[in-house]
């Protein structure tokens, strides 16, 4: 089976670069005894460097056929969660796309297990068409993109790896046209594409099976990805780190103003997000999770520049934007 | 004396509430930087002031990219994203606030607060994975070419734009 040597390999890599980092800092340590060592961060510096070189690379093999391969693989083996013996193997270091869009669906798949889709099909349509046309203006068209609107008075979107992202119909609600969608969309199709949250996990799981390594503990199922993801939809509510969310809101900007939206769409809704207050629980989480609107917008202002100045005849669309029934 | 001044502050009073059916009057906003007021809205115009981060602003026009605005001492242009749309509201809830910052105030637009569904940490923690929400999302899933179908229907048309980069003295 493939997936089994893909598993050993990846298992022997992390041990060549355990023993490598480990090496690289016992020698670090021996060269300069009076400085404090600290190990984890060594293992850290290691990670990231492995994760920075290896992932990314984007697939060369995105063609559409892969794509349904990779839901193929995801339905037989993730039927329930409970079924971990049935996952394929994960390689945590270089994950290919379809690994990707496995990983996402597990985290999405456990996300509508807290607020299920908004019973709307012509909603989720809308949604739909709109999301796929700015991620067309990515750098990754090619993904399976797919969009969904859940049962939540909370303001919030998500994004999980390999194309999958999700908006609460409270968060919709405060929406008025179709441009500010294609921003709050671009944000999170830019996630995708710079894999933030995908590295966030590997970084993790690196880590951990750095620790398993260390203790002579290392298990196998360390690659399962329902280990990785932890309980439920946890992973959802973990913050990146800030400069992932100005990157986001930068290249969110980007692509739906390349889209022929107007510009400003991303911008409205951190506007009318900043006039939240804090205790308000509806953007607890958001507010938890991503730096405060205001200096979301000041970021932006700062990347925008004079760039937008020129930009004359984005669309705002407002005639079309669907209402929501309730 | 008295008796005769009430209808005039009565119709004083009234005023600014006839002229916001109108136009965006009298909107405030605080500043989100340092930043130059301009006597035209261009990069280049004469600057024609200034004001500093958290002042609080008066806007008065909106123009493309551009804002216009008083402050205490002057008048100028000053771009939109340096600027703050709105007083600061204690209040818990945002309704509406988008209306408000696209201009669109008072559109009548109601917010239920009924059966509130939250999404906190604890709820996505206790979560289990749904098989079919996630088959039924994955239905929805549209091709690249659906996608233009759709773009060219709201007559988007694609422009060239470079990625943003991160502004100076800003993390990456």
């Amino acid at each position: 089976m493939r997936t089994l040597v893909k598993n050993k390999q990846s298992n022997l890599a992390h041990k060549n670069l355990l023993t490598a980092s480990l090496l690289a800092g016992l020698l670090s340590a021996l060269s300069l005894p009076s400085m404090a060592f600290d190990f984890k961060d060594a293992l850290k510096d290691a990670v990231q460097k492995e994760i920075g070189q290896k992932a990314e690379p984007i697939t060369p093999a995105e063609t559409p056929n892969s794509n349904a391969s990779a839901v193929d693989a995801a339905t037989k083996n993730n039927t329930t969660t409970s079924a971990e013996a049935t996952q394929p193997a994960f390689n945590w270091k270089n994950p290919s796309k379809d690994e990707e869009i496995a990983l996402g669906r597990e985290i999405a798949g456990n996300l509508l297990g807290a607020a299920p889709l908004v019973k709307d099909a012509a909603l989720q349509k809308y949604v739909n068409s709109v999301g796929r046309w700015v991620a067309s203006q990515s750098e990754r068209p090619d993904l399976p993109w797919r969009f969904g609107v859940i049962e939540s008075d909370d303001l919030n979107a998500f994004a999980a790896p390999g194309g999958y992202i999700m908006l609460t119909k409270g968060l919709y609600r405060q929406l008025t046209n179709e441009a500010q969608l294609a921003g709050v969309l671009g944000h999170e199709i830019a996630h995708i594409v710079k894999k933030h949250q995908l590295k966030l996990l590997q970084k993790q799981q690196l880590l951990n099976a750095g620790a398993g390594f260390l203790s002579g503990k290392y298990a196998k199922d360390n690659d399962l990805i329902s280990k990785a993801i932890g309980s439920g939809a946890e992973i959802s509510a973990r913050s990146l780190d800030k400069s992932a969310e100005y990157e986001a809101d930068r290249l969110g900007l980007s692509y739906a103003t390349r889209a022929g939206y107007e510009p400003y769409g991303l911008p409205d809704v951190l506007q009318a997000l900043g006039h939240s207050s804090k205790n308000d629980d509806s953007v607890a989480l958001l507010f938890k999770t991503h730096p405060h609107p205001d200096d979301r917008l000041s970021a932006l202002g700062n990347a925008v520049g004079s760039r937008l100045d020129n930009i004359k005849d984005g669309k705002t669309l407002e005639n079309r934007f669907y209402q929501l029934k309730n | 004396m008295i008796k005769n001044l009430k209808p005039l502050l009565i119709a004083i009073l009234m005023l600014p509430m006839l002229h916001a059916g109108f136009s965006i009057a009298a909107e405030t906003g605080s500043a989100l930087k340092n930043d130059n007021l301009r006597a035209e809205p261009y990069t280049d115009a004469k600057v024609a002031g200034s004001f500093t981060r958290g002042e609080s602003l008066e806007i008065l026009k909106k123009q493309g990219a551009w804002l216009q605005v008083k402050t205490k001492k002057n008048t100028g242009w000053v771009r939109m994203l340096s600027v703050k749309r709105g007083t600061a509201t204690t209040s818990n809830k945002t309704s509406g606030a988008l209306a408000l910052a696209s201009g669109r105030a008072g559109t009548g637009q109601v917010v239920s607060t009924t059966g509130v569904r939250g999404l906190s940490e604890q709820d996505l923690k206790a979560a289990k994975f749904n098989e079919t929400e996630i088959k039924t999302l994955e239905s929805y899933t549209l091709s690249a070419e659906q996608g233009r179908q759709f773009a060219n229907a709201g007559k988007l048309k694609t422009i060239a734009f470079a990625n943003l980069k991160a502004g100076k003295g800003d993390s990456k």
